[in-house]
């Protein structure tokens, strides 16, 4: 039985538990299904390894706020990165910190252990490089000026990657560089999906 | 955790889209069994989990992942019905005619020893949607007109109607069991 169910507490016309209709309500009982519905469900979730994406929406955001949200990014980031590198790599008070988990690395591999950002991760390339596929394909049914805020938000994003990489060459272990790390490509995903959908729409 | 196996699903994680689909997949089902009846349930299950892989980068987490899924699931479902019901009936109107067909035209084809799930399949999918929805699922009627693109008035007009047209069936169906008529609260 479904745990919405509430009678009296709908807003109007609850069913009297002595109706029959109640009754017969308070008797239907869940069931399951009579197969293994998930390997259909796995067939066809493969026709579409990344999710989402593409799909029709009717949702915008203005290049405004594209760029606003770019330059808090590169302003915040870019700072914090700057005093964090500047630090003595001994005077890395962190080491004895949480575990960090960068981006796309499976969990078993920390084993406890701060563990270094995985520059090659394959899932977030694939993810990179599929999106922006999609966003060169689309991107004719966008206005010129947003695939132009687009563009310059991705590079920005790139320079705060580029950046936290060459600050963990020297600080392979800092777990903000890790987690900073791990935070600019997740922006990066987010921004391409919100552009690919954007596009999808026709810049809606 | 399942919080975290929604985040790594959107993310593209297909082990923990399957932990998700485990844990959520007996009450779409339901829902669905519910909705559609058991011959679409099965069908419309994957049809669900299929869609919400598509969209779960766009769950912000403003709700529960439970509702945000709940209230997908409705949106499939509904979609069938559109896609199947339109050529043969409007889905749901201002217009009451709708439920004209309901069961009361129908009885003497009827089994009389029905139980609820058929009962609910006499009914029109609109009347249906609405009923399973408020009385079963606990929506609102603001929620559901929402939902369907209807008035609030609309989906309480319909909704009044479905429960006279299944009382009529399982007072029928007591009647026959019993010689006494089953309780019976008036709208």
């Amino acid at each position: 039985m479904s745990e919405q169910r509430r009678f009296g507490e709908t807003d109007h016309e609850p069913l009297d538990q002595d109706d029959v209709l109640a009754q017969a309500i308070g008797q239907w009982r869940d069931e399951l299904p009579s197969r293994d519905l998930w390997q259909g469900v796995a067939a066809r979730i493969r026709e579409h390894q990344q999710p989402v994406v593409a799909t029709r929406r009717s949702f915008s955001f203005s290049p405004a706020a594209l760029v606003l949200a770019a330059s808090l990014l590169i302003a915040v980031t870019s700072g914090l990165t700057w005093l964090v590198a500047r630090q003595p790599a001994g005077s890395n008070a962190a080491a004895d910190g949480p575990v960090i988990q960068a981006y796309g690395l499976p969990e078993e591999s920390t084993n406890g252990q701060i563990v270094q950002a995985n520059f090659a991760d394959a899932q977030f390339n694939a993810a990179v490089t599929d999106l922006e596929q999609i966003l060169r394909d689309e991107r004719d049914r966008l206005d010129p000026r947003t695939v132009l805020v687009i563009e310059r938000n991705l590079k920005a994003i790139d320079d705060a990657i580029q950046e936290a990489r060459m600050a963990l060459n020297n600080d392979p272990a800092n777990p903000y560089l890790n987690s900073h790390l791990a935070d600019a490509r997740r922006r990066k995903i987010d921004l391409l999906r919100h552009a690919t959908t954007l596009a999808s729409t026709g810049g809606d | 955790m399942l919080v975290d196996d929604v985040v790594l699903a959107s993310q593209g994680d297909a082990a923990a889209f399957e932990r998700v689909y485990q844990a959520h997949m007996p009450r779409i089902f339901n829902l669905a069994r519910r909705m559609a009846g058991p011959d679409a349930a099965e069908e419309l299950t994957q049809d669900v989990f299929v869609r919400a892989w598509q969209k779960l980068a766009l769950f912000r987490g403003e709700s529960s992942f439970a509702t945000w899924l709940h209230r997908l699931a409705v949106n499939v479902i509904i979609e069938r019905f559109r896609t199947l019901g339109t050529a043969r009936e409007r889905f749901l109107s201002d217009s009451e005619t709708v439920l004209e067909m309901a069961p009361a035209v129908r009885t003497k084809q009827m089994d009389l020893s029905m139980d609820l799930q058929a009962a609910i399949a006499q009914l029109p999918h609109g009347a249906r949607t609405v009923f399973v929805l408020h009385d079963v699922e606990g929506y609102r009627h603001e929620e559901i007109g929402d939902i369907l693109g209807v008035s609030p008035g609309t989906s309480k007009s319909q909704l009044h109607r479905a429960r006279q047209s299944l009382r009529t069936l399982l007072n029928k169906k007591t009647l026959t069991e019993t010689g006494r008529p089953a309780a019976r609260r008036p709208d």
